[in-house]
């Protein structure tokens, strides 16, 4: 076997009380594709980084072709040949793409035009990899996706023996991935080593050698290509360690349509919803299931009235909540847990108090004097003192705060967001206690989570989100599992073999 | 109330900074400094006589002030209170010009309620252009002051000039009906006393009642306030035009109580001092208030003491620069020093 190009060796990254990766322990081959695969804030991103000098490890030592990294920065690590292409991209948008990759190019000559031979071949990577892209438009004239491969030329550019690719298809079109996917099988054979971190199994399929699964930090398989199945491969990646007491109220025994989805169709940059329709009753817990980035986001913030949709209606009880315009707004009426709440859910500037009643105070009514101080204590925020500011809590202590205002009233109906994320198993048991408690008082709940274990236990039906569309509803009649779950988020059979 | 409490600290720590480096700039021009800071007291402070100047400062700049604090409560950044301050010289004064003979009662309400709405939509474009389109309001703002101090211009040069006047560019003298009222003798007017109710009006409206924990909400997190149905882009409309028409007011009495007619420098930079000053105060009118006072005092005295202590005319400006750096710098520092600010 070759020897490895480079070397985890039992690295872990603390930040502040959160592990980032945990004991990781990987090898990279030079003229391999090694994929690294695992969900959001799995850490796949913060382990290419600690190669890539952006973090430095806490413990544990990263070796390159045998002897200890001595990489301090990114600048640094493009001098030994490791490059990184970033989810968000750090291209000029005023200049054109040839200035871009002059810019970044080391062999750059003082005088820089056209004519001068010296700087044509600082556009030979973008002719093979991307030759639609004219190098004399501007940046900020290109797509998301044609961004996407400038910046990845500018990285090939420096000649780099480790090229690390975070979320490289996310953005592109089907075509492009496909040139992608080409292109880095092409890299590979040159015997440049490829790192790509994606939770797209159609990326891994398409070139990986290598697979490795990320969960929580750690990474939980190795494998070669072949060896494992789509689906034991999904399983490793949701994890199903963790078993919780999970009793969803019983399923109501008469319907009563309450929320109702009509053909929603919406666009985002990156995204589209097509024709979403789904009727959820008085009583009724729906789980969304879907890989991240398929338009459980967007399609949350259709619901809750935020984003526009371009066509189709929202109804609550008759009512429709649906936003035509950007310029209009509408207060929703749904008790609706977004994901990120920090972001998007808080005011941080302001109370404790003040952010359970910001439905009251920006609907004029500034006597609200709701019992602030027992919901703190009901939904487990700490500490609960109401006259502290929110920017002060920690992320996991916003997501409770968020709660208690979305949950601690009646509503007649839930739109939940992840709503676990980031909390301790206790809080959790809390969380998911709230959640049955307003579908038992008659509430319509629809609950967009990533934890397949978690929505087989807690939701009465279960629906698919792929590619901005419902791909099935299942009934969850105890003969839903991960498997059948997760070949349908993928699209892919899950006896299939990656091969 | 840490809020309070740091503001305090903040607007102490810059002042104590500035009577150093004060003390410093006249020992490098070779003046004892003491000395010279004593008369910057006196010129401000010292009698009727300049007390007067100093309140006649104070008024365009709290006014200036308070209308960049509007928009900024909001996390707008307005730069044009100097247009609209000639904007508001505008509406008003063709109040005056059309109806030059309606008696004071009808006259003076016609005539600040002119120039307020002449300021009002002046702060309205930018607004709307920010709600509507994205365009950055800071800086349409700066540009619209050029467009109004030339308006000011073209219009006293041309239509509105005084054929008496000998081809000096001004309107006619505004008739004593259209003259803010003064106490005797001095340059105190009504202009001042409507600056301070507004700035003590402002601080009710953005401190009590539900418009402020909307602007608050919008201003905290827009994505969160739209969630609940606030919409941004109205608030930025409605504050803008508000600051604009604050703005209005200040430009307006300074053509009728200090000059008398519209000419073609009304304003000293009062729009940008009371930028300034609005944001060393953290755009809290009751902050706002005395910090003007000081600068109005500032402004005042160093025209008296280049005049009467043989400084250079510069050191005005430079007083009144170091003034503001040491404002925006200070807070800075003081929270960087802190062992474990709040981000």
């Amino acid at each position: 076997m070759q020897k490895a190009i480079a070397c985890f060796e039992n690295v872990t990254r603390r930040f502040g009380d959160l592990i980032a990766v945990n004991d990781a322990n990987l090898e990279i081959f030079p003229g391999e594709v090694t994929a690294i695969l695992g969900e959001n804030g799995a850490g796949k991103s913060t382990l290419m980084k600690l190669l890539y000098g952006v973090h430095t490890p806490s413990s544990g030592r990263i070796l390159i072709n045998g002897k200890p990294s001595t990489i301090s920065g990114p600048a640094d690590a493009m001098i030994n040949g490791v490059g990184m292409v970033f989810q968000n991209f750090s291209l000029l948008p005023a200049l054109t793409v040839r200035d871009n990759l002059l810019l970044a190019w080391p062999k750059t000559p003082y005088w820089v035009s056209e004519k001068n031979k010296r700087t044509t071949e600082v556009l030979a990577n973008l002719k093979r990899l991307a030759p639609h892209i004219n190098p004399y438009s501007k940046v900020s004239n290109l797509s998301v996706g044609e961004q996407q491969l400038v910046e990845l030329c500018k990285v090939l550019n420096l000649s780099a023996r480790i090229v690390i690719l975070d979320e490289p298809t996310s953005v592109l079109t089907p075509a492009e991935s496909q040139r992608l996917h080409g292109f880095i099988r092409q890299l590979a054979d040159e015997g440049v080593s490829v790192v790509l971190i994606t939770h797209k199994l159609a990326d891994v399929e398409a070139c990986a050698d290598r697979i490795a699964v990320m969960r929580q930090g750690q990474i939980v398989d190795v494998s070669t290509r072949g060896q494992k199945s789509m689906s034991e491969i999904v399983t490793l990646m949701m994890g199903s360690d963790v078993k919780r007491e999970i009793s969803p109220p019983t399923y109501p025994k008469k319907r009563v349509e309450k929320l109702f989805l009509n053909k929603i169709c919406a666009t985002a940059p990156g995204m589209s919803l097509k024709d979403i329709s789904l009727s959820i009753a008085a009583g009724e817990i729906v789980g969304l299931a879907g890989v991240a980035g398929n338009g459980q986001a967007l399609l949350a913030q259709v619901i809750a009235g935020i984003h526009p949709a371009t066509s189709g209606d929202v109804v609550l009880d008759g009512v429709s909540l649906i936003r035509r315009t950007q310029m209009e707004t509408l207060s929703t009426p749904l008790g609706y847990i977004p994901e990120k709440p920090r972001e998007n859910a808080v005011v941080e500037n302001m109370t404790l108090s003040k952010n359970l009643n910001l439905r009251e105070l920006a609907s004029g009514n500034i006597d609200a004097t709701e019992d602030t101080k027992n919901l703190l204590t009901r939904f487990h925020v700490n500490p609960p003192e109401m006259d502290r500011r929110a920017s002060t809590l920690s992320g996991g202590n916003l997501q409770k705060l968020v709660s208690a205002r979305e949950l601690g009233w009646p509503r007649a109906a839930i739109l939940a967001c992840y709503p676990t994320m980031g909390l301790d198993l206790t809080a959790i048991q809390m969380i998911y206690r709230e959640i049955f408690a307003q579908a038992e008082a008659g509430a319509a709940v629809l609950w967009i989570s990533e934890d397949l274990d978690d929505l087989i236990a807690g939701s009465h039906r279960i629906a698919i989100i792929r590619d901005g569309q419902l791909v099935a509803v299942k009934n969850n009649d105890g003969k839903l599992n991960r498997d059948t779950l997760g070949a349908l988020m993928t699209g892919l059979h899950p006896e299939r073999r990656i091969a | 109330m840490s809020v309070h409490r740091d503001t305090v600290l903040i607007v102490g720590a810059t002042i104590l900074t500035f009577f150093l480096l004060t003390i410093g700039f006249f020992v490098l021009l070779g003046k004892p400094p003491f000395e010279m800071i004593g008369m910057l007291l006196t010129y401000a402070l010292g009698d009727g006589y300049s007390i007067s100047q100093t309140l006649a400062k104070t008024t365009p700049i709290l006014l200036c002030a308070l209308a960049a604090a509007v928009p900024g409560r909001l996390g707008l950044i307005s730069v044009g209170a100097e247009g609209q301050l000639y904007a508001g010289a505008i509406t008003g004064t063709a109040v005056v010009l059309a109806a030059p003979d309606l008696p004071a009662a009808l006259m003076l309400p016609m005539m600040l309620v002119c120039a307020a709405l002449g300021w009002a939509f002046y702060g309205y474009v930018p607004g709307i252009l920010r709600a509507r389109m994205q365009i950055n309001e800071t800086i349409t703002t700066l540009v619209l002051n050029y467009v109004a101090v030339l308006w000011v211009n073209a219009l006293v040069f041309g239509p509105w000039k005084d054929p008496a006047s000998q081809g000096w560019p001004a309107t006619i003298t505004f008739p004593g009906a259209a003259i803010l009222p003064a106490l005797p003798s001095s340059r105190i007017h009504l202009g001042l006393l409507i600056a301070i109710a507004l700035a003590i009006g402002l601080h009710f409206f953005f401190t009590r009642g539900a418009s402020s924990q909307k602007i608050q909400i919008l201003a905290g997190n827009r994505k969160v306030g739209e969630m609940f149905g606030l919409n941004f882009g109205t608030w930025v409309i409605v504050l803008m035009a508000m600051g604009g028409a604050i703005a209005g007011i200040a430009g307006i009495a300074e053509v009728s109580a200090i000059q008398g007619r519209l000419q073609p420098t009304i304003s000293i930079g009062y729009g940008l001092t009371g930028f300034l000053v609005s944001w060393l105060s953290r755009h809290q009118p009751l902050i706002i208030l005395p910090v003007a006072f000081l600068v109005g005092g500032l402004v005042a005295a160093s025209d008296a003491l280049q005049l009467f202590a043989k400084v250079p005319a510069a050191s005005a400006i430079i007083l009144q620069g170091l003034l503001f750096a040491i404002a925006l710098a200070v807070p800075g520092i003081i929270k960087s020093m802190r062992p474990n600010y709040e981000r």
